[in-house]
Order: structure tokens, then sequence, then C-alpha cells
């Protein structure tokens, strides 16, 4: 058990997944802004193609999702298994909302004939958010592995390290779009 | 019933604040403004979510270790990068 005043609360191991799979969405992002540098216009003018709408709807269903493992956390640490199930449940409902927005813009792209080669834009914009999307769908794994071993009674409030892993990562993956969304859909 | 943001839970108030910087992107986005300025505002409330993502919610406030700086600092050191970015593409 080591000393929650130095360390992040959570598995070590996981702190440093975190870090590591921040650094490649920290490159992405900068060779993002670089590459846009070169090509303002035709950044500037794709990416008025892109959903506004269905992206905010997907910034607030990850940070409603964020803010359930966060009252997960908090349920555990009082020793509320249910609640701590329940929230959990919720946070990965909120994923799946994510993921079913974004496939659906995904579809509307695709039925316009976009893709990777379109220009390099869509090919940043596709390849950032695809991204993105892997990590979501492995975070919702690993919180349903969290709610599946605290409603066994895995979990406790005196010893709940692994819900603290599961949310750490969960809360990266929004922290990531947090970033991406402003990026590619807004700034210009 | 009175919702005054003090009488809310910390997270459930940090929470509250992450919603309507987001909202408040959103609009910049729906609305004409452009430019340097305002992109950089956006990716500061964008930096300004983070933060409040990583104290909050991943627990790192108070923690007196390289945690909870490598995390301000992934923050800091993108966001300026790609603050630059966009300075140097007017």
């Amino acid at each position: 058990m080591h000393d929650h005043r130095t360390y992040p609360p959570g598995d070590l191991a996981i702190w440093i997944f975190i870090l590591a799979e921040l650094l490649v969405f920290a490159i992405f992002f900068a060779a993002y802004a670089f590459t846009r540098v070169g090509h303002v216009e035709l950044f500037n003018t794709y990416q008025q193609t892109l959903d506004t709408n269905a992206a905010l709807a997907n910034t607030l269903a990850l940070i409603t999702s964020s803010y359930f493992v966060m009252r997960a956390v908090a349920a555990i640490r009082e020793d509320n298994i249910k609640h701590c199930v329940r929230w959990l449940i919720a946070a990965i409902v909120m994923g799946l909302l994510f993921l079913l927005i974004k496939s659906a813009e995904y579809a509307q792209h695709y039925s316009h004939g976009i893709n990777l080669r379109t220009n390099i834009f869509y090919m940043f914009y596709l390849s950032l958010t695809f991204f993105h999307f892997m990590h979501v769908i492995m975070g919702m794994v690993i919180l349903a592995s969290v709610a599946f071993m605290a409603r066994r009674g895995k979990y406790s409030a005196a010893d709940h390290t692994g819900v603290h892993t599961g949310a750490s990562y969960w809360h990266m993956v929004d922290m990531v779009w947090l970033i991406l969304f402003p990026l590619v859909y807004v700034m210009r | 019933m009175n919702f005054a943001l003090t009488s809310l839970r910390p997270c459930t108030r940090v929470y509250v604040i992450l919603m309507a910087l987001t909202l408040a992107t959103w609009l910049i986005g729906q609305s004409d403004l452009t430019g340097i300025a305002i992109a950089l505002l956006v990716l500061m409330f964008a930096m300004l979510k983070g933060l409040l993502i990583g104290d909050y919610f991943m627990g790192l406030k108070g923690l007196r270790s390289l945690w909870r700086w490598a995390v301000i600092v992934w923050l800091v050191i993108p966001g300026g990068l790609i603050s630059w970015a966009f300075v140097i593409s007017v």
C-alpha cells in the first residue's frame, strides 16, 4: 500500500500507462497543429464540415461519465457497493452514448465518400478521433470489469485500489477529448 | 430550491463548471468569432478543464509529487505548442 499523499490514487502501473498515452496524444495534437500551419485554408474549410453539435453531445457525455465515475469512487469509499456499481454502469452507458454518436458521425462521413485519403485534414480528424474511440472502448471494458468485481464484493472502503485504477484511466480518456474537441472542431 | 454553486459537493461543482466551459466553447464554435485571440481563449478553456479533471476527478490536487506535475506539464507543453502553431499560422 503506497502513500497516497505522494502517489496518485490507483495502481502505479496504470499511471505509467496513462502518462505514456497522454504523451502519444500530445504528439498527435502537436502534429495536427503544426501541419495546419502549412494548410490553414484547407483546415478551416473542412473543419466547417464537422458536426459540432455531435461533438458537443459527445463532450457532455464524456464529462458526465467522468462525473459518474467520481460518484462511484465516492460510493465505494463509504462502503456502498450497490451505489458504486450503479454509478459505474451509468458511466458505461454514457460511454456507449459517445460511441453511438461518434459512429453516426463516421457513417455520415463514409456516406459522403470521406476517408483517410480525402485530404490531410480528414486524415488527421479521422485518425485522431478513431484512436480516441478505441481508448473509449478500452475504458469501457475496464469500467465494466471494475463494476463486475465490485458486484462480487472484491472492493470495500478499506481496499478499492482497483476502482481508483479504472477511474484514473477513464478520466484520462475524458481529458484527451477535452483537448481534441476544441482543437479539431472549434479552433480556427 | 437554492442552487448556489457553493452548496454542491466539490466534484459536482467542478462538473457544473466543466459543462459550462464546454457550452461556452461550443457557442464560440457556432458563432462568427474567429481569429487567434478566440482560438487561444478556447484552448485556455480546454486546458482549464483538463486541470480540473486532473485535480478533482483524478484526485491529484494537493499531491506533493511529480505525478501531479506530469499532468500539468502535459497540459502546458502541448498547449504551448498548439498556441505557437496557431500564432505562426496567422
